[in-house]
């Protein structure tokens, strides 16, 4: 009857039906079928929301083990990484350490141990959260997402992927098959600033960057940040003022920028005036850091992006 | 003092069962036909109940309890002043909601999804709700709707006059005079916000009715005696119907310091369904519904002379205790007692009022009010000192309260004389550690990052001991029995919250008797097995238990002395040695200097039991007619970013004076978390309210951030060091830590911001947003 009765139990308070399909076909075949059904990946956001019955599904259709969701591989062009992959799994993966090491750094902060071995990347997207970890990279890297439905596949830049806190183009019957990321022959610095209340914490602000300059001048930058806006965002009038700018001016300028390209909000984690005040600060900080890793890194990483 | 086992690393007796998951709590406990509960909570802060709908809930199959099913008497749920000390103004469910969450009706089903699906079926009819009254200077107004009418007092029916729940005021010396003689005078505002205890097990109760109609109770607390006697109280069952078990509890943290509601309330729900009954909360409900620390106001005001000597102090201490009393009359001793033995003010004058909000009721939670005060303290102090221009450590040694001096264990019925102090030893060696002479102006300091190093003293009393009887109740005891084998039984009704108080005890005995701490097993006892203890607080675990176990196995040694006088034909048992041995592994006893005349003692024990001797035992009740402080001194390093208001701990030296150290291993960990509860404290989460009184972190403790392990200094960063104290009174000279090691840690961590960036913060937590605003201004 009462909110705060119907919630808060042991055991989850709600009735569903469970599937487990055998393959990628029949969990379309499922989705398509049953009305109001939830795929579920490692449950770590689903579980908590069916607690607080903030989703009320009529089935949850279970993909954590399909294989054809289960794969990191590349083809040279393109490094492909299927939406059921767990966070330790790409922690402990070779190929993302060798070519994605932004996508690396970031997997590794998410969460616990426990944590990373349920929560996958395709329910970290899918979830839509603006604080979700791996999406900031995920911008930054272009990457485009694979949608499977029984109507056929199709393709969206993760930059139109997300409507809102929570929302996303996925249609009804459709699953994330897989993540894809295009390869560039150009070496980039990379960064991953975020702050939470503690380390164990989602971010109250975060940033990516990818960069590469020559002789001190950005030749090309790419900027997302987390939780400061309704979706993740992709800082792009930023990208393109501060390109062709020496190091010094270009994190300044994109400090000062940044404010105009977000929109924070007060939360439990922090307030809108910390989140821009800060947002700018990690701006520049992040620009930095990916600068200093991009004198780093050398001519080492051939097919990193 | 040389010791065989004290001040030795030695396993605990529980580590291997606590690691391996293989320890049973409250949760784990499962009787065949034992039903689930589940507690109805209002979805108000203030209202008024009507009819309660029970019939659909009934028809599933459930056991439904409403406030007429149950004892319609007030009470308090903390035992520990005396009756006409104690403020009653709870009922196992109410009609007249006060808080979010407080239990209105409960139900108890074979399932715990049944049991869910009947709560749900309630139907509960609000003839009122109010607004509530969430801040304590409104709730004061004398417009304002009284949230409780009248309490109890003992037996005594009292008003209650502008939710003003207590208040107490006490004045000493002549303080206009001492104002008049004081060249700097400082006066601070200060609150500090509520949190929550994030004990390791959320509140359970398991209930069970034996065959001959008594009751059986295991339940998460800190005073299995104290649980007795309230249920008694309430439900007019008679003590020795009433078994409470002891069963280890995930932590407290002063968070089951009284008889938790669910426990009467699973009491409630046994006795109306004649079955067991398992009524455990989950961690939201514990944290959002159950209970919080209490929340201060307080403004210091105080003085000294150009010579650095301390004038008057005054202290008032507004308290926003929530919906109900727990020991808000007491704290308000317990508050004043912490100012009264901080500093040698020449005339103090103190006013604390406990107020009444529709909030979750406080309870104590580490330090009872010490952290608190000592943070609005020591931050005076150095404000004063800073005026003064002498050094904050000086000024502090010149003036604290030490050796000889009175100290006011817990408020005005409980003083005694300071005998042990390693002050000045703790602050001249930890200083000399974190660098104190280098730490630098904070004018001065510039740069992005900036450093700043602090001090805070204070201290803990090792329990609410005294030579007086006064106001609050505080004795103990141990029985020891000797097995016929010469392994021990060692039985307490005292609680090990986690802390290792217990293996404490141990090595304690085991010292007395010379036997290894591995003969000696620590029973899970009850109520009914052992003789009172009042509660495992006030950092009195060691001091006051531990002398109660060290007395028992001290008239126990008496008799096996007497026993071996005989065995081995000794003309008296003074003649007789003992000692421990290391390859029997056992006490051996024996005539000076008559090397044939040796028995160990477990062959004392064999043969007592052979001859018909009887049982070698005893049973000590046992009350401390001191009660002693730990001192602590913090030097904390922080490090400010000053574009984003990030505080870090870079390096913390940890002083205590703790008398004799048993473990010394345990109580390191007991000062890293003293450190981690009140670097919480001072940066962490505070617990909020919407306007219409839900607490505004819903989501439990991924919205409530606790710092984890990568939030605080590694090993090599923090420090411990520990007094070369002896305390005459203690068990082998031995003091109380618990709550010693989180009380300075606050003003520590202030004192520190304010060293690296030069501003003063007079409201905790100190959260980034607050720090970024007080630098940049809010544009
Ligand atoms: C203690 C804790 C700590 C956490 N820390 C972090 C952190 O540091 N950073 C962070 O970003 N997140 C964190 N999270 C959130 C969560 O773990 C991640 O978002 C995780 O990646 C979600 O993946 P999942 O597989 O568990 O998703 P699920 O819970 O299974 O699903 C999430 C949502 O995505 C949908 N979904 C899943 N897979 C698909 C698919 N293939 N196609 C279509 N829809 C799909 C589901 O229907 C659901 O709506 C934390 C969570 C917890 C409980």
């Amino acid at each position: 009857m009462l909110a705060i009765n119907s919630v808060n139990t042991y055991r989850i308070p709600q009735k569903f039906e469970y599937y487990k399909p055998r393959d990628l076909r029949e969990a379309l075949e499922l989705l398509n079928s049953i009305e109001d059904a939830k795929i579920v990946a490692g449950g770590t956001d689903l579980v908590v929301d069916l607690k607080y019955r903030r989703v009320v599904p009529k089935a949850l259709i279970d993909v954590s083990e399909l294989s054809e969701l289960r794969f990191i591989r590349t083809d040279g062009n393109y490094i492909e990484i299927g939406s059921a992959v767990t966070m330790q799994e790409l922690v402990e993966s070779e190929i993302v350490k060798k070519s994605l090491p932004l996508l690396a750094e970031v997997v590794e902060s998410i969460g616990s141990w426990q944590i990373r071995n349920l929560a996958t990347i395709g329910g970290n997207i899918c979830n839509a959260s603006p604080a979700a970890d791996s999406v900031p990279p995920l911008l930054t890297y272009d990457a485009e997402l694979e949608l499977a439905s029984l109507n056929g596949p199709r393709t969206v830049s993760i930059e139109k992927f997300f409507t809102g806190p929570k929302k996303t183009v996925l249609e009804r019957g459709e699953i994330l098959r897989s993540i894809k990321i295009p390869l560039s022959q150009q070496k980039f610095g990379w960064s991953y600033v975020k702050i939470g209340r503690t380390s164990f914490d989602l971010a109250k602000v975060s940033v990516a960057v990818l960069l590469r300059a020559e002789d001190g001048i950005v030749s090309e930058v790419r900027i997302a940040l987390g939780s400061v806006a309704p979706t993740p965002v992709r800082a792009r009038t930023t990208e393109k003022s501060i390109t062709g700018m020496s190091l010094e001016r270009a994190a300044v300028r994109a400090s000062e920028l940044i404010v105009s390209e977000i929109a924070p909000i007060d939360d439990v984690r922090s307030t809108a005036w910390y989140r821009s005040r800060v947002a700018k600060i990690l701006v520049r900080d992040a620009i930095w850091k990916a600068y200093e890793r991009f004198l780093q890194v050398g001519d080492k990483n051939e097919d990193q992006v | 003092m040389v010791f065989e086992f004290i001040g030795k690393s030695l396993p605990r007796h529980d580590g291997f069962a606590k690691a391996s998951g293989l320890i049973e709590f409250t949760f784990d406990i499962e009787i065949p036909g034992m039903l689930y509960g589940r507690i109805l909570k209002s979805p108000y802060a203030f209202a008024r109940v009507g009819r309660i709908d029970s019939s659909l809930a009934e028809a599933m199959g459930a056991v439904v309890l409403t406030p007429e099913d149950v004892p319609n008497v007030l009470f308090n749920p903390r035992l520990v002043s005396i009756e006409e000390d104690t403020f009653k103004d709870w009922r196992i469910l109410t009609k007249s909601p006060r808080y979010v969450g407080e239990p209105i009706a409960a139900v108890a089903a074979a399932s715990e999804d049944l049991a869910q699906r009947a709560l749900e079926a309630l139907r509960v009819e609000f003839e009122e709700v109010y607004e509530p009254l969430l801040d304590p200077f409104k709730a004061m107004s004398p417009s304002a709707r009284p949230i409780h009418d009248r309490v109890q007092r003992g037996r005594q029916w009292i008003e209650v006059r502008n939710n003003v729940a207590a208040e107490l005021k006490y004045s000493e010396g002549d303080l206009e005079t001492e104002e008049k003689k004081s060249s700097v005078i400082v006066e601070r505002k200060f609150h500090a916000s509520r949190r929550y205890h994030a004990q390791l097990e959320p509140k359970g109760a398991v209930c069970k009715l034996e065959a001959d109609g008594s009751l059986i109770v295991w339940t998460t607390t800190q005073t299995i005696h104290n649980t007795k006697i309230l249920i008694s109280q309430v439900y007019g069952i008679p003590m020795n119907k009433i078994e409470v078990k002891k069963i280890p509890i995930g932590g407290g943290f002063g968070s089951s310091i009284h008889t938790n509601l669910v426990t009467l309330i699973a009491v409630g729900l046994c006795l109306k369904s004649r079955k067991p009954v398992k009524l455990v909360l989950t961690r939201e409900e514990d944290m959002v519904h159950d209970h919080t620390s209490y929340e201060f106001y307080m403004k210091v005001r105080a003085g000294a002379t150009r010579e650095g000597i301390i004038t008057f102090g005054e202290l008032e201490n507004i308290v926003d205790i929530g919906a109900h009393q727990i020991q808000a009359y007491p704290l308000l001793g317990a508050s004043l007692g912490w100012f009264v033995s901080l500093y040698k003010w020449k005339a103090l004058r103190y006013h604390g009022k406990a107020v009444y909000t529709n909030k979750v009721p406080s309870c104590a939670i580490r330090g009872y009010g010490a952290p608190e005060i000592t943070w609005a303290v020591e931050t005076v102090i150095d404000e004063i000192a800073e005026e003064l221009r002498i050094d904050p450590l000086d000024f502090r040694l010149i003036n604290y309260r030490g050796k000889g001096e009175i100290f006011w264990g817990q408020g005005p019925t409980v003083r005694s004389i300071i005998r042990s102090d390693g002050v000045p030893e703790l602050t001249s060696k930890c200083s000399e550690l974190i660098g104190w002479k280098n730490r630098g102006n904070p004018k001065e300091k510039t740069g992005r990052y900036r450093r700043g190093i602090g001090v805070g003293r204070g201290f803990h009393t090792s329990g609410a001991g005294g030579p007086l009887s006064g106001a609050v109740i505080d004795y103990t005891g141990a029985i020891i029995k000797v097995n016929e084998d010469g392994t021990i039984d060692y039985i307490t009704a005292l609680q090990d919250h986690g802390g290792g108080t217990l293996d404490a005890h141990a090595k304690i005995i085991a010292e007395e008797l010379k036997i290894p701490p591995s003969k000696i097993r620590i029973v899970w006892s009850s109520s009914s097995t052992t003789v009172y203890d009042v509660c495992t607080h006030a950092s009195r675990g060691v001091f006051a238990g531990g002398e109660a176990a060290r007395r028992a196995a001290s008239e126990v040694k008496k008799k096996i002395l007497e026993y071996a006088a005989r065995i081995l034909d000794a003309v008296s048992p003074e003649a007789l040695r003992v000692q421990y041995d290391k390859e029997l592994n056992d006490a051996v006893i024996f005539v000076e200097g008559a090397p044939e005349k040796r028995i160990s003692l477990s062959e004392v024990a064999r043969v007592a039991w052979q001859r018909n001797w009887g049982s070698i035992s005893a049973s000590v009740s046992y009350r401390a007619t001191v009660a002693p402080p730990s001192f602590t001194v913090y030097f904390v390093e922080v490090e400010v970013d000053t574009e984003t208001g990030i505080i870090k701990p870079v390096r913390v030296v940890a002083g205590a004076d703790i008398g004799t150290v048993i473990s010394p291993e345990l109580a390191a960990g007991q000062i890293h978390g003293g450190f981690a509860i009140g670097w919480s404290w001072a940066v962490g989460d505070e617990v909020v309210y919407l306007e219409d009184g839900v607490p505004a972190h819903r989501l439990s403790l991924s919205d409530y951030k606790l710092p984890t392990i990568m939030d605080l200094p590694d090993d090599e960063s923090f420090k411990v060091v520990f007094a070369s104290t002896y305390e005459p009174y203690g068990p082998f000279g031995a003091k109380g830590l618990g709550e010693a090691a989180s009380n300075p840690v606050i003003a520590a961590v202030a004192n520190a911001i304010y060293n690296a960036i030069g501003i003063r913060f007079y409201e905790i937590p100190i959260t980034p947003e607050k720090v970024l605003k007080a630098l940049k201004g809010g544009d």
